[in-house]
C-alpha cells in the first residue's frame, strides 16, 4: 500500500515554465518515494541552485537547499550522519558538470549510499540560458552568438570513468520509466547516479518532446562491463538510450569500508554525548 | 633572556630527524621535572633546507620561546651560518661536521661573544661505540646532556621508550652511543652549564607534553564530535592526524575530502542531520569555505571550523606563524548574518574553546570559527591536567516552524527524526515556514530575527580576562599566542597588566573602555601587520589604539620582545 502522494506536497505550487521537464521529474520523485513507502520524514533531499532547486519548497520532506554545485557533498554529509534516511542530491547539469564536477567524481569513487538526480536540460536555465558542456556545439547561447568554443562532453563518459555502483538515464517525458529508475536507484546500495534528459522549452526549444521521442530507445538489460556501458551510454544524433545502463553490485559502500564503523549498530546522530578522554590523555608522555 | 629559563636549539637539514630528536630531548627534560616549551622552525619542503627545534625549559610554567639560546647544537654545516647569531654571549656551539668553515665575520663574532665552539666527530664515535652512523644524533644529544650535567639514566629511559618498537638490538646500540657521548674525553669542566640552569621545581608533577592541536582534538572528542572532514593544510593537518590515529578508540568517522569546499559542506550536512562534525583548515582553505559559512548563516545551520593561521597572503610562508586571518574570520562569508569567532591561546583554551564552539554553534544555530596559530598548533606545551570538560549544550527544541520568529532570535530546531515533522533548511531568503521569499517585509523580518541572535549571544559571553598587576599603568591588549609571551614576561616580574580576548566576535568592550577611561597606557600587541584584533575592537567600541606593537616576520613574539617594551 503506497503512501498518498499528496503527503509529499507542500502548500506551494511549482513555478516552472509551462512544459518544463521539472514538473514530471518532481512528480516521479514523489511517486518513487510513495511506492517505496518512504515517508516524508524518512527522506532528506539536498537541493542545488538552479531551476530544479526551485522545487525545494514545493516538496514536503526534510530538505536542505544549499549552494550552487554543492548538493552532492552536502548529501554525503547528511547520509554519513544517519544512514537510516533516504538521502537524495538533486541538481542540474550546470551544477553537476561545471561548478561541482569534482564532487560528482569523488562521490562515485567514494560510493556513498546516496542517489544523485541530475536534471540535464543542456543549459544553465535559471540564469536565462548559458551554455553547459552538454549544450550543442553549434547552438548560439546567452552571450555566445556564435556558440560555445569549448567541446561538448558526454555525461555518461564522465560518470562511467569513475566506475559507478549504479548509472541510469531517464527522460522527463516518461514518468513511468523515470519513477522505476529512481526507485531502483534508491534501492541500490551505493552511489546511484541518474541522469535525466529534461525538456526545457524556453532555452532548449529545439529538443521538443517529438525530438526526444524520435531518438529515445529503452534498454532492457544493463551492461555487463564498463566498455559495454560506454557504448550504450553514448548519445548520438539519432539515438539516446534510457534505462539502467550500468550497475556494479560488487562495490562496497564508503561506510562499509570504515574499519572503525562498519559493524556499528548506531548512527553518528545517536552518539553526541560527552566522552571521557582520560585514557587518551594518559597516552601522552 | 630571563634567568628563570634555559634554552637549547637544535639546527640541521630539514628531514634530518631534527623533530624526532627535539621530541626526545623535550620528553627527557620534562621527565626530570622541568616545564618545557618547544618550538619548531622548518621550511615547506620534505628534504633539504634548514630547520630548527628550540626547547626552552624552566622551573615555572612557560609557554613562549626565547629569542636566543644557551646551546646551539648543529647537525648540518649549512645550519651553522643560519643560526649562529641566535646564541647568547658565552653560549655553546656544538657541531659534528668538520666541513664547517666560519667566515671572518663569524669568527670575530664568536670571539667577541666568548662562544665555546665544540666539535664532536659523532659519527665516528657512534660507529666505534658499536652503533650505526645514523646514531650520531644520539651521541650529540648525550654530549649535550653532559653539558647540562643531567643524569644520563634519565636520558636513557626516554631513549628506551622512544625506540621500544624497534627491538632490543637497536635500543642497546643507542644506549652504547649514549654512553659514548656522555663519557667522552672531549668534555671539559669549563663547558658545564650548571650555573646557568634554573634549579629544579621543588615539587615534581606528573606532567605531559601536548601540542595545541592535540588539545583541540581532545576537546572535540570530549564534546561528542562524531565526524571529521578534512583536507591537508599546514598548520591544521595535525588535528586530522590525531583524530585519525585514534579513530578505533573513539569511533569517529574520518574523511579526507577532495577539497576544503567538500569538507565544509560535508560537515554542514552532518550537523544539519543532527550529529557534531568538525573541519579544520588554514588561510587559503578557509577562503574556499566561506561560501558555506554564509550558507550556514542564512540557513541557521550550526557549523564549527578551526582556522589554524600561518603568516601571509596567497601561499604566504606556509610553515611559519602569525595571526593575520582574524579579520578574514570575522568578516567571512558574503551577506550579513550572525557568527562567532573564538581564539585559542594554549592547551587549556584549545581544549575548552572547541567545546564552547560547538555549544555556541548549536545553541545559536550559527557558524563558529575557532582561530589558532602555527605557534600554538605545533608547539609542545607542558600540561599537568586538562580542565573539567564543559557540559554539552545543543539548544534543541521542537516547534511548529523551523524559522519561527522568537524574542531571542533562536528558532526551533530538532534532530531529523522519522516521527517528527520534516522541515526545509534553505539558503534562499525565506519566511517562517521555509518558503523562499522576495517580499520586502518578510526579508527584513527574517534578517532581523537572525541578527537578534548576535545580541543574545553577546549578552551571554564573558568579558575579556585581565592578567598581571591590575594596578599597573601599562596595559597590553591581545589574543592568541601573544598571551603566552606576555604572561611569561609578567612571571619574571614585568609590571604590566594584560587584557586577553578568547571571544573575539561578537565583541565585549566594557572592560576595555573602563581601562581607557581610567587613563591607562594601552598598547595593542599583535602577530600581524595591521592590528586586526584592534580593528575589531575599534569597530565595536569606538576606541582608537594609539600604540601598537605589530610583528609580522613569521616569528612568534619571543619573551624578550615583551620584556623590551619600554614601560
Amino acid at each position: 500500500m503506497a503512501i498518498d502522494i499528496n503527503e509529499y506536497n507542500s502548500n506551494l505550487k511549482p513555478t516552472w515554465c509551462p512544459g518544463c521537464g521539472n514538473f514530471l521529474i518532481h512528480m516521479s520523485l514523489k511517486k518513487a518515494l510513495s511506492e517505496l513507502d518512504i515517508t516524508p520524514s524518512q527522506t532528506y533531499i539536498a537541493f542545488d541552485i538552479g531551476c530544479n532547486g526551485n522545487g525545494a519548497d514545493k516538496i514536503n520532506t526534510y530538505a536542505f537547499k544549499g549552494l550552487h554545485g554543492r548538493a552532492i557533498p552536502l548529501a554525503a554529509g547528511l547520509h554519513l550522519a544517519n544512514r537510516k534516511f533516504t538521502v537524495i542530491a538533486d541538481l542540474g547539469d550546470g551544477a553537476c558538470f561545471h561548478e561541482g564536477l569534482d564532487h560528482l567524481i569523488h562521490a562515485i569513487r567514494s560510493n556513498y549510499d546516496i542517489t544523485i538526480l541530475i536534471h540535464n536540460n543542456q543549459n544553465f536555465a535559471l540564469t536565462t540560458g548559458q551554455a553547459t558542456l552538454t549544450t550543442d556545439e553549434e547552438k548560439p547561447m546567452y552571450g555566445l552568438p556564435d556558440s560555445k568554443p569549448e567541446r561538448t562532453l558526454e555525461p555518461s563518459e564522465i560518470i562511467l570513468s569513475a566506475n559507478p555502483s549504479f548509472y541510469a538515464r531517464g527522460y522527463s517525458g516518461d514518468m513511468q520509466q523515470l519513477t522505476e529508475l529512481i526507485k531502483a536507484g534508491i534501492q541500490n546500495k551505493g552511489c546511484s547516479v541518474i541522469e535525466i534528459m529534461q525538456l526545457c522549452p524556453t532555452y532548449n526549444e529545439e529538443c521538443t518532446p517529438q525530438w526526444f521521442m524520435q531518438r529515445i530507445h529503452k534498454v532492457e538489460d544493463s551492461a555487463k562491463t564498463l566498455e559495454e556501458a560506454r557504448k550504450i551510454g553514448t548519445i548520438t544524433n539519432e539515438n539516446i538510450n534510457t534505462g539502467i545502463i550500468y550497475r556494479n553490485t560488487e562495490l562496497k559502500t564508503y561506510y562499509e569500508l570504515q574499519e572503525n564503523r562498519k559493524d556499528s549498530q548506531s548512527e553518528l546522530v545517536d552518539e553526541v554525548n560527552q566522552y571521557d578522554i582520560q585514557k587518551l590523555f594518559d597516552q601522552f608522555k | 633572556m630571563p634567568t628563570n629559563r634555559y634554552c637549547i636549539k637544535l639546527g640541521g637539514e630539514s628531514g634530518q630527524g631534527i623533530n624526532t630528536l627535539g621530541i626526545l630531548l623535550s620528553r627527557a627534560i620534562k621527565s626530570i621535572g622541568y616545564n618545557i616549551f618547544s618550538y619548531r622552525e622548518y621550511p615547506s619542503l620534505i628534504k633539504g633546507g634548514v630547520a630548527s627545534y628550540q626547547i626552552d625549559f624552566s622551573n615555572q610554567y612557560i609557554a613562549s620561546s626565547s629569542k636566543n639560546c644557551n646551546i646551539l647544537t648543529i647537525l648540518d654545516p649549512e645550519a651553522v651560518h643560519e643560526y649562529l647569531h641566535s646564541l647568547n654571549p658565552r653560549g655553546i656551539l656544538l657541531y659534528d661536521d668538520s666541513k664547517v668553515e666560519f667566515t671572518p665575520e663569524e669568527q670575530a663574532w664568536i670571539t667577541q661573544n666568548q662562544i665555546h665552539v665544540i666539535y664532536l666527530d659523532s659519527e665516528k664515535m657512534a660507529v666505534e661505540a658499536g652503533g650505526s652512523p645514523i646514531m650520531a644524533n644520539i651521541v650529540m644529544t648525550s654530549f649535550l646532556w653532559k653539558l647540562l650535567e643531567f643524569n644520563p639514566d634519565d636520558l636513557a629511559n626516554i631513549v628506551k621508550e622512544i625506540f621500544a618498537s624497534k627491538g632490543e638490538e637497536i635500543i642497546n646500540k643507542n644506549i652504547l652511543c649514549l654512553n659514548a657521548g656522555y663519557n667522552t674525553a672531549e668534555f671539559k669542566d669549563e663547558y658545564s652549564q650548571r650555573a646557568y640552569i634554573p634549579t629544579l621545581p621543588t615539587e615534581k608533577k606528573e606532567n605531559k607534553i601536548l601540542t595545541g592541536n592535540d588539545a583541540i582534538a581532545l576537546g572535540a572528542i570530549s564534546a561528542g564530535v562524531r565526524a571529521y572532514y578534512g583536507y591537508p593544510m599546514t598548520p591544521a593537518t595535525s588535528i586530522f592526524k590525531y583524530l585519525g590515529n585514534t579513530y578505533k578508540e573513539t569511533g569517529i568517522l574520518i574523511k579526507q575530502a577532495e577539497s576544503e569546499i567538500t569538507a565544509v559542506q560535508m560537515a554542514m550536512g552532518s550537523m544539519a542531520m543532527g550529529t557534531r562534525a568538525l573541519t579544520a583548515t588554514s588561510g587559503g582553505g578557509f577562503d574556499l569555505m566561506q561560501e558555506t559559512i554564509s550558507c550556514a548563516g542564512i540557513t541557521e545551520t550550526p557549523l564549527v571550523i578551526v582556522l589554524a593561521q600561518r603568516i601571509g597572503a596567497g601561499t604566504g610562508v606556509p610553515t611559519w606563524t602569525g595571526s593575520s586571518d582574524i579579520h578574514t574570520a570575522v568578516k567571512s562569508g558574503h551577506g550579513e548574518f550572525p557568527k562567532a569567532v573564538l581564539c585559542v591561546s594554549d592547551i587549556q583554551s584549545g581544549y575548552i574553546l572547541i567545546q564552547q564552539a560547538f555549544n555556541i554553534a548549536e545553541t545559536y544555530q550559527i557558524p563558529v570559527i575557532l582561530l589558532t596559530e602555527k605557534q600554538i598548533a605545533e608547539s609542545l606545551f607542558t600540561v599537568e591536567t586538562l580542565p573539567q570538560p564543559l557540559q554539552i549544550q545543543r539548544g534543541m527544541y521542537d516547534g511548529e516552524n523551523r524559522y519561527s520568529r522568537t524574542d531571542n532570535g533562536i528558532s526551533p530546531r530538532w534532530v531529523p527524526d522519522f516521527n517528527k515533522k520534516p522541515y526545509l533548511n534553505t539558503s534562499d531568503e525565506h519566511n517562517e515556514i521555509s518558503q523562499s521569499t522576495e517580499n520586502g517585509e518578510e526579508i527584513k523580518a527574517m534578517s532581523d530575527k537572525r541578527m537578534k541572535k548576535m545580541d543574545t549571544l553577546l549578552s551571554n559571553l564573558p568579558e575579556p580576562t585581565i592578567y598581571g598587576n591590575p594596578e599597573a599603568q601599562t596595559v597590553l591588549v591581545g589574543c592568541g599566542s601573544t598571551k603566552n609571551a606576555i604572561l611569561d614576561a609578567i612571571a619574571t616580574g614585568m609590571n604590566i597588566s594584560y587584557l586577553h580576548y578568547d571571544y573575539l566576535y561578537p565583541t565585549k568592550t566594557q572592560t576595555l573602555l573602563n581601562l581607557v577611561s581610567s587613563g591607562k597606557r594601552i598598547i595593542l600587541v599583535e602577530n600581524n601587520q595591521t592590528g586586526e584584533l584592534g580593528k575589531i575592537l575599534t569597530e565595536a567600541s569606538g576606541y582608537q589604539f594609539e600604540e601598537k606593537i605589530l610583528k609580522y616576520d613569521g616569528r612568534p613574539f619571543f619573551v624578550e620582545d615583551i620584556l623590551n617594551i619600554q614601560i
